[in-house]
C-alpha cells in the first residue's frame, strides 16, 4: 500500500529525547500510526509490525492504530525511526521533505530494530551506556 | 533549596517560572514545568567523561587527549561541517563561528532542518511579528497553522495564548478565539474554536485562497480548496477581519511541507493583507530552546543566520547548496564538529550514512544516535542547568539562563575556547 508519510513531535518522544537508549525512546519513536481502515486493508492488528519503504531507504516500525490520521496517510514521530526512510533530497532549500514522503506499506515479521542496530547497520559502532 | 524564577532550556518558550527544589548538588523537584521541561531538568544520563572510538568498542579519555584529537581532525579536514548548536548557550555559539572560520569551514545550525524556510520567506518579503508578551497582552484571535503546541510546546497555550489571561484579554477562554489548521486533527484542534482540516500538500492553496477572500475576490475561490469548503474560508476570514488583534504561530506543518519557504512566504503575505484590516503578527513556532539564538549569533558574526561556508574566506550564504543536508547528502564534508544537537537522529539516512564514513566529533552530554557513529563525544555542561549563558526565547527575546546546580563538568564555552586555541597555534596564528 503507497501512502503520504507525515513526522512530527510527540509528547512521549519529547519526555525521552535526551535518553535515546531508553526503552521509552525506542518504543516512542518506532510506532507509524495508521488508520483503522487502511489497518483493515493491510490485513493486521493493531501492534503488528510493518515495513516502510521511501526513497531514503526502509525500516520496520510497530503499528498503532489511530483516528487522527486521513485514510492515505500515516503519521511517525520524527527521530531516527522516521529518518530511516526520507531522502536527502531538498529541492535547493536545505530542507528534506520530512512531512511528505511517499511510503510503501507492507506488513511483516521482522523485528522493530533498535536505534543502537540502526546505527550499526550504517557503520557506526554501539554504545552501550 | 529552592530556586524561583529558572528558566527551562527545552523549547524556544523559554518559560522562566520554574521552582526548582536542589538538594546536595542534584535537582529534585521542579514545578510549573510542562513533562517536557520537567523530564529536561530532573533528567541525568550523561556521560562522566570524554568517550573515543576504540577499534569495536570505545574507552573513557580525558578532556585534554580528546581536545587534542578533535582538534587534529579538524586541522587534517579540507571541508569540515560545523553543525548544531540549538541546545547551547550564545556565547559557545560564538566561538563556534570563530572556529569555522578560522578552518574554513562550513558552520550551520539546526534551523536548517526546522525553520530555515521561514527565514528564507522572511529575507523575502519580511516578518511582521511582535513579542509573546504583546499576544498575551492583547490577542483575541490566534491561529496555529502546521503546529501542534499541545505536544511539542506545552505551556504555549497557558502561559501566551488560549488560557492566558492579559491585560486587554481578561477572560482568556470568552475573549480568545483559536482556529487551528493542520493536515491531521491533533490535539491542539481540541480545544479550537475552529478547526480547519487541509489535505496534506494543500497549505499553498488555503492560504492563497484566504487571500483572494480578504482581498475581496472571494468570487474566484472555488467551492472546496484542498479540502476546505470555501464557507469555512469565507468565515475564517470573517473572524480575521473582525479581530482587534490576531496572531498567527506556525510549525513545521508549512515549512516541511511541498512548497517549504513559499507556503511561509504565502502565510506572511496573508497577515500584510489582514493588517489592511486590523492589526495581524505572524511569528514561527521555534524548537530548541536556543535555536533563535543561533541564528542572532550567526548573524550578529558574519551577516547570515544560518548555512555559512567560510571556505572561500569570506562568508557566504546560499541555502540549498551550503546547508548540512545537501553538503552530507553530496557527501562533500571530510569531518564534523557536532554541538549540541543529534544528527543521526534527524538528518535523513543518507547523510548519516555519509557522517559514519568520516571522523565526527561530538560535543553534548547525552549518549545519542550521533554518540554510535562518532569518533569522539566530549560532555560538557547543560546551559540552563550547570552552565549559565544567554539564549534567545522564539520571539527575539533574550533570557540569561542561570546554573542551578555545581557540577564541575566545563561548559561548552570553555571547551570549544581550548579547542579554537589549540587549533590556531597548529595554524601558527
Ligand atoms: S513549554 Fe517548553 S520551555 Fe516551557 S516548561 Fe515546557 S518544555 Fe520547558
Amino acid at each position: 500500500m503507497k501512502v503520504m508519510m507525515n513526522t512530527g513531535r510527540t509528547v512521549p518522544q519529547g519526555e525521552s529525547v535526551e535518553r535515546k537508549h531508553s526503552p521509552e525512546y525506542e518504543s516512542a519513536a518506532s510506532v507509524c500510526f495508521i488508520h483503522p481502515v487502511d489497518m483493515m486493508v493491510l490485513g493486521i492488528e493493531d501492534g503488528a509490525h510493518i515495513r516502510l519503504s521511501g526513497s531514503g531507504g526502509s525500516v520496520v516500525l510497530t503499528a498503532v492504530a489511530s483516528e487522527t490520521v486521513e485514510q492515505g496517510s500515516v503519521f511517525v514521530p520524527l527521530g531516527p525511526f522516521s529518518n530511516h526512510i526520507v531522502s536527502g533530497e531538498t529541492h535547493c532549500t536545505g530542507m528534506p521533505d520530512f512531512k511528505s514522503t511517499m511510503v510503501e506499506i507492507i506488513p511483516t515479521e521482522d523485528p522493530v530494530p533498535s536505534v543502537a542496530e540502526l546505527m550499526e547497520a550504517l557503520g557506526g559502532v554501539r554504545y552501550a551506556h | 533549596m529552592l530556586i524561583k524564577d529558572v528558566v527551562c532550556p527545552f523549547c524556544g518558550c523559554l518559560c522562566d517560572d520554574l521552582d526548582v527544589e536542589v538538594e546536595n548538588g542534584r535537582i529534585i523537584r521542579v514545578d510549573n514545568a510542562c513533562t517536557l521541561g520537567s523530564k529536561t531538568m530532573v533528567g541525568d544520563d550523561r556521560l562522566k567523561a570524554p568517550i573515543r572510538r576504540d577499534g569495536k568498542g570505545w574507552i573513557e579519555t580525558t578532556y585534554d587527549a580528546a581536545i587534542e584529537e578533535a582538534a587534529q581532525i579538524l586541522l587534517d579536514a579540507d571541508r569540515p561541517l560545523l553543525y548544531g548548536w540549538s541546545r547551547t548557550h550564545g556565547e559557545a555559539q560564538g566561538i563556534g563561528v570563530h572556529l569555522a572560520e578560522l578552518i574554513g569551514g562550513v558552520v550551520d545550525n539546526t534551523s536548517t532542518v526546522c525553520h530555515g524556510p521561514s527565514i528564507l520567506a522572511i529575507q523575502e518579503v519580511g516578518h511582521p511579528g511582535c513579542t509573546l508578551g504583546q499576544v498575551k497582552n492583547r490577542a483575541d484571535l490566534i491561529i496555529y497553522w502546521g503546529c501542534n503546541p499541545i505536544d511539542a510546546h506545552p505551556r504555549h497555550m497557558s502561559r501566551y495564548t488560549t488560557y492566558a489571561t492579559g491585560f486587554f484579554v481578561k477572560d482568556a477562554h470568552r475573549d480568545r478565539k483559536v482556529i487551528v489548521v493542520d493536515t491531521r486533527r491533533n490535539e491542539s484542534a481540541d480545544v479550537a474554536t475552529e478547526f480547519v482540516q487541509v489535505e496534506p500538500g494543500g497549505d499553498y492553496a488555503v492560504l492563497s485562497a484566504l487571500r483572494a477572500i480578504v482581498r475581496g475576490r472571494g468570487d474566484v475561490v472555488p467551492p472546496s480548496v484542498s479540502g476546505v469548503s470555501r464557507e469555512q474560508l469565507v468565515r475564517v476570514a470573517e473572524m480575521c477581519k473582525n479581530a482587534k488583534f490576531g496572531a498567527i504561530f506556525f510549525g513545521l506543518g508549512l515549512t516541511m511541507t511541498a512548497g517549504k519557504n513559499k507556503n511561509v512566504r504565502n502565510a506572511i503575505e496573508l497577515t500584510d493583507e489582514l493588517n489592511r484590516h486590523t492589526k495581524f503578527i505572524i511569528s514561527p513556532m521555534r524548537g530548541h530552546g536556543n535555536v533563535y539564538g543561533t541564528n542572532e549569533v550567526f548573524t550578529w558574526i558574519t551577516g547570515y543566520p544560518y548555512a555559512v561556508d567560510f571556505s572561500r574566506g569570506i562568508a557566504f550564504y546560499n541555502p540549498g547548496e551550503t546547508t548540512a543536508i545537501d553538503i552530507l547528502r553530496r557527501g562533500e564534508c571530510d569531518a564534523c564538529l557536532v554541538v549540541a544537537s543529534d544528527p543521526a537522529a534527524h538528518f535523513p539516512k543518507p547523510c548519516v550514512e555519509h557522517l559514519a564514513r568520516i571522523p565526527v566529533v561530538q560535543i553534548d552530554p547525552h549518549p545519542n544516535a550521533t554518540t554510535h557513529i562518532c569518533r569522539l563525544q566530549i560532555p560538557g555542561s547543560v546551559a540552563g542547568i550547570d552552565a549559565a549563558g544567554t539564549a534567545y526565547r522564539m520571539d527575539g527575546v533574550p533570557i540569561r539562563l542561570k546554573a542551578i546546580i555545581e557540577t564541575g563538568v566545563p561548559n561548552d564555552t570553555e571547551i570549544l575556547q581550548r579547542l579554537y586555541n589549540r587549533v590556531r597555534e597548529a595554524k601558527g596564528e
